[in-house]
């Protein structure tokens, strides 16, 4: 069983609702979609409390300091649902007074009463999935909203009372040209948000999209790249620093939760397919509803994983997870708590400097925008050379 | 001792597909040499690969006993032979083992072309070949016309060919019949010093060589002393007897006529080599059988692991299959590209194809093999003569007083409508025509003198695309001829990558540096930094491409559930990176290195 006493370590809580009006055709999250039963969001509902109440048990001396609902389409499932799922949180958890917490909203699925009841719930942050201004390439991307939704829904919560609003894009989408993103961008920083998110698309196996992606004439690597790039720079000129590979961020507006995922701090999952990463272990939820509700329920296996991170396997991640940040990685840091030389991975930064991927400030390394777009390949090689580092020897 | 009389030798010879194996295994059943059950389909083509490609590889005998409807019993021996032009002379040894043939031919499409050059072979060793008719059960099945065909286009009387259906067992007793009937018992004296034809041997790790062999004269038994008269290898035999289906059956001694194996405590196929005659050390033979050639390696290759580490293993798995192939050749290679390796020696391409297949698949090996050559003869300006066996000990031009290629004399059988195409093809392949002669009304054999070079180079392709499959093609080593040549060097980010070296025809070099950037372009994949690939002959750059840097390689997002799928991932990259191979920065797939092998002109 996991112990863990401590005082004063911070928590984030993810909790992830699996239903939706429909399916994105791009989307491979575990979601149901459709018009599901009220009896069956119901069982969802109490196995959700159940499990979070059975879970805080172990988790006495957090403090919860983030919440995140995400989905599936977490606006999709109800004021009242969620905000029961939130009153049991703050019950069972202590969440602290100024802790963010997040709803992940779809424009078809808010108006301002229900946001009204959720921010009043204790709900400080939206983040909306807009994803383009075009509705033909909203509707081919199977986007149960059009652009008019999607600024009705920030006006909605702009009246509602959220101080912190995220919009989600999408770039790289079929049929999209580099103008009509650079149209897309400008659309949406009208509606000054504090944070916006861009993904670039990826064709997922398993999705609608990918059975017919070949023929769906979607933008090359290179274009995906000017994209990127053009979107970085222009965010920047008004006042969203990057401070990820894919977010952007007026000052002090960082998704707190996020950020838990790339810096190595510690969360809890709950819902089907929900992560966790707490007390050393990495474990997921299995991504079945029925599975995970008898399960919690009758005390079944929810768990399709769950593994002890060793040390040498963390430094990995400190890499891999901390360079997809502009944080980054810093020899110090790096060395004193995985007792790791620094060395191999500097010479690789170094090259990487050179070539304008990579760039050394006050200490900590990090990547350039260029740097990011190649971050599979730099970490890969960074990762090949910490493998073949030799430990520093323990002070006995 | 079978009776000279009762003896019938015999062999197969069939286009593939047209039912050659599947006729053997009828046979070999009706004979009730074998239960239904027992057998695996096409039993005569024991190798795994032969099964699959459904074309024999090596050799293969097998003794049926049958009683005939006189009432008497016979001992027929099928021979079967392989059906490729590599192995050209491996067929004739089998099929001079034989007194007769029989020639299977599709109801349905007739005589193939293929079928038409070992008919002839077979025809020049005095065998009486014998047509039978198969798949006539097909719907499209038209036995009188295929008749007509063998007897135009052959000359073989063919009205009273039998007409079968292997694949139903139809008339099966009649081709037994036929065989008793009309292959002539064969020859020879008893009584005579021992003359005895090798026409395969195999390794067997208990027995050491198991040599297949068809006695001519005289008689071998166990304990006595033999000689290889061409490898003058001196033996006691251990054991005689006969190839039974399921196996070997010994017996006391071989006579003239018969056809089963000895073994003799021998290390090494290399000593008994196909074709060669066995003589009594005692009482030897004052001639040998006609036909013996050294069979000697026309092809050559580089062949490396994949992993460089798994060098031993390669190495290992050659001596192995040498052991069985004695017409195989390899010395150990270093290349700075691909590290340790061999230099491999083939009869042809088929023949290469097929060792590395084996390579691959019995010993579980993934190869890179560099582009096939053949052996050059380099006199340098200080006089002296060096063969060129890989471009890796290419002299320097400037100490290169004559390079001389090889040429073969090759022969195509075609039908006479692609004539035309297969001329353009020949000259393009710098081939010089010598001669044309119609075989009849519809038949042409064209011969031509060609640089073995050009036909090792996607030849086979290139005729059978030119021909829709019609044209067959044999071909010998003539002579060596003095010849433009240079050797090709590729460069990637500014080095040059030895195991793409190559020696070609100097008027050639430009187009081939061409493509072979094109395609070294089309794949390897984009990297982090740009990679230019060049061709250049001694300094001088004559093509040149670039591989764009990589742009976007990103996983977009990344959040909690991501992390395990992401280093999933990052795992999955690094396996990847394990099948390249890297020069400085730049990683090379090795299917780059196999892509270069084959350019479709």
């Amino acid at each position: 069983m996991i112990q863990t006493v401590s005082q004063g370590k911070s928590l984030g809580i993810y909790v992830h609702i699996p239903f939706c009006r429909s399916r994105c055709e791009y989307c491979d999250f575990y979601s149901l979609r459709g018009g599901r039963s009220k009896e069956l969001m119901d069982r969802f509902l109490q196995a959700l409390l159940a499990h979070i109440k059975e879970t805080a048990q172990l988790a006495p001396g957090y403090e919860v300091d983030t919440v995140y609902f995400g989905g599936g389409t977490p606006s999709f499932f109800g004021a009242d649902g969620l905000r029961r799922i939130f009153q049991e949180l703050d019950r069972r958890f202590a969440v602290s007074k100024d802790a963010e917490v997040t709803l992940e909203a779809n424009p078809d699925s808010v108006n301002e009463r229900m946001l009204g009841k959720l921010r009043r719930a204790g709900f400080n942050r939206i983040s909306l999935g807009v994803q383009t201004d075009d509705d033909i390439q909203l509707k081919a991307l199977g986007r149960p909203h059009n652009y008019e939704q999607a600024v009705k829904a920030v006006q909605a919560a702009r009246n509602a009372g959220f101080r912190n609003l995220s919009v989600d894009l999408m770039y790289g989408l079929p049929n999209q040209s580099r103008e009509q993103w650079m149209t897309t961008l400008r659309h949406v920083l009208d509606l000054k948000p504090e944070h916006i998110s861009c993904y670039g698309l990826k064709v997922e196996p398993g999705t609608p999209l990918y059975e017919y992606g070949h023929c769906a004439n979607l933008p090359d690597d290179d274009m995906q790249a000017d994209m990127y790039l053009y979107a970085v720079e222009t965010l920047g000129e008004f006042g969203y620093t990057q401070y990820e590979i894919s977010n952007f961020a007026k000052e002090g507006m960082e998704s707190r939760h996020n950020l838990k995922y790339w810096t190595g701090g510690e969360y809890l999952g709950f819902g089907p397919s929900a992560a966790s990463d707490f007390a050393g272990k990495r474990f997921t939820c299995k991504a079945d509803l029925e599975t995970y509700i008898t399960g919690v329920m009758g005390g079944g296996q929810i768990l399709s994983e769950c593994e002890s991170i060793a040390l040498r396997e963390r430094a990995g991640e400190y890499v891999m997870l901390r360079l997809r940040t502009t944080v980054g990685i810093a020899e110090e840091e790096y060395s004193k708590t995985f007792l790791l030389p620094f060395g191999p991975l500097e010479q690789l930064l170094r090259l990487y400097e050179r070539k304008g991927l990579a760039k050394l400030d006050a200490g900590r390394w990090s990547l350039t925008p260029k740097g990011f777009l190649l971050s599979n390949q730099i970490i890969g090689q960074l990762l090949e050379a910490q493998q073949n580092s030799t430990p520093i020897a323990k002070l006995h | 001792m079978t009776d000279l009389s009762k003896i019938r030798n015999f062999s197969i010879v069939a286009h593939i597909d047209h039912g050659k194996s599947t006729l053997a295994d009828r046979l070999l059943e009706s004979c009730n040499a074998v239960e239904l059950r027992e057998m695996e389909d096409q039993l005569l083509d024991n190798m795994e690969l032969e099964r699959e490609r459904g074309i024999t590889i090596k050799a293969r005998a097998v003794k049926l006993e049958y009683r005939a409807d006189d009432g008497q019993d016979y001992v027929l021996n099928l021979i079967d032979t392989p059906g490729h032009v590599d192995f050209n002379y491996e067929v004739s040894r089998s099929l001079s083992a034989c007194e007769g043939a029989i020639l299977v031919v599709d109801a349905s499409q007739g005589i193939e072309a293929q079928t038409l050059a070992n008919t002839y072979l077979a025809i020049d060793e005095g065998l009486e070949v014998l047509p039978v008719i198969n798949k006539i059960d097909l719907p499209a099945a038209r036995p009188q016309e295929g008749k007509k065909e063998i007897e135009e286009v052959i000359g073989l009387p063919a009205m009273d060919a039998p007409q079968i259906s292997v694949k139903n067992g139809l008339n099966i007793h009649s081709v037994l019949e036929m065989i008793v009937k009309q292959v002539p018992p064969p020859s020879g004296d008893r009584s005579a010093p021992l003359r005895a034809l090798i026409f395969d041997s195999q390794y067997d790790s208990y027995r050491g060589v198991i040599v297949y062999l068809r006695v001519m004269d005289g008689v071998v038994e166990p304990g006595m002393e033999i000689k290889m008269m061409a490898t003058g290898a001196v033996y006691k035999v251990v054991e005689t007897g006969y190839l039974q289906p399921r196996g070997l059956q010994p017996a006391q001694g071989l006579g003239a006529g018969e056809v089963g194996y000895l073994t003799a405590s021998i290390k090494n196929v290399a000593d008994t080599r196909v074709g060669d005659t066995v003589t009594g050390a005692q009482n030897p033979a004052g001639e040998a059988l006609p036909g013996y050639k050294a069979v000697q390696p026309m092809v050559f290759s580089g062949v490396y692991p994949a992993d460089g580490s798994k060098y031993g293993d390669l190495r290992d798995a050659l001596e192995k299959l040498k052991l069985n192939d004695a017409s195989m050749s390899y010395v150990q290679e270093n290349s700075i590209a691909l590290g340790f390796g061999f230099r491999c020696g083939f009869l042809g391409l088929l023949h290469m194809e097929i060792i590395l297949e084996r390579l691959e698949r019995e010993y579980n090996l993934d190869l890179i093999t560099t582009a096939p050559n053949v052996v050059y003869h380099v006199t340098k300006t200080n006089g002296e003569t060096v063969e060129v066996y890989t471009p890796l000990n290419y002299p320097d031009p400037a100490e290169i007083a004559q390079a001389e290629e090889p040429y073969v004399k090759a022969s195509i059988i075609t039908p006479q409508e692609y004539v035309g195409n297969i001329m353009e093809l020949c000259q393009q392949r710098r081939g010089e025509y010598r001669d044309m002669t119609y075989l009849d009304q519809t038949r042409v054999e064209l011969h031509y003198e060609m640089p073995l070079n050009e036909i090792i180079y996607d030849f086979f392709d290139a005729l059978k695309s030119r021909t829709r499959g019609y044209a067959s093609l044999d071909y010998e080593l003539l002579d060596y001829r003095p010849s433009r040549l240079v050797k090709l060097d590729i460069l990637l980010n500014g080095e040059v990558i030895d195991a793409l070296s190559f020696i070609i025809f100097a008027d050639n070099a430009y187009p081939r540096a061409r493509k072979i950037c094109e395609k070294l372009k089309e794949n390897i994949p984009r990297q982090m930094f740009e990679i230019p690939v060049q061709a250049a002959i001694g300094g001088k750059v004559i093509a040149r491409e670039t591989i764009k840097a990589l742009r976007k390689d990103v996983l977009a997002k990344c959040y909690g559930g991501d992390i395990t799928r992401k280093k999933k991932l990052l795992e999955k990259q690094k396996e990847g990176k394990k099948r390249m191979r890297s020069f400085g920065t730049v990683s090379v797939p090795s299917e780059a290195f196999m892509a270069v092998l084959k350019l479709d002109d």
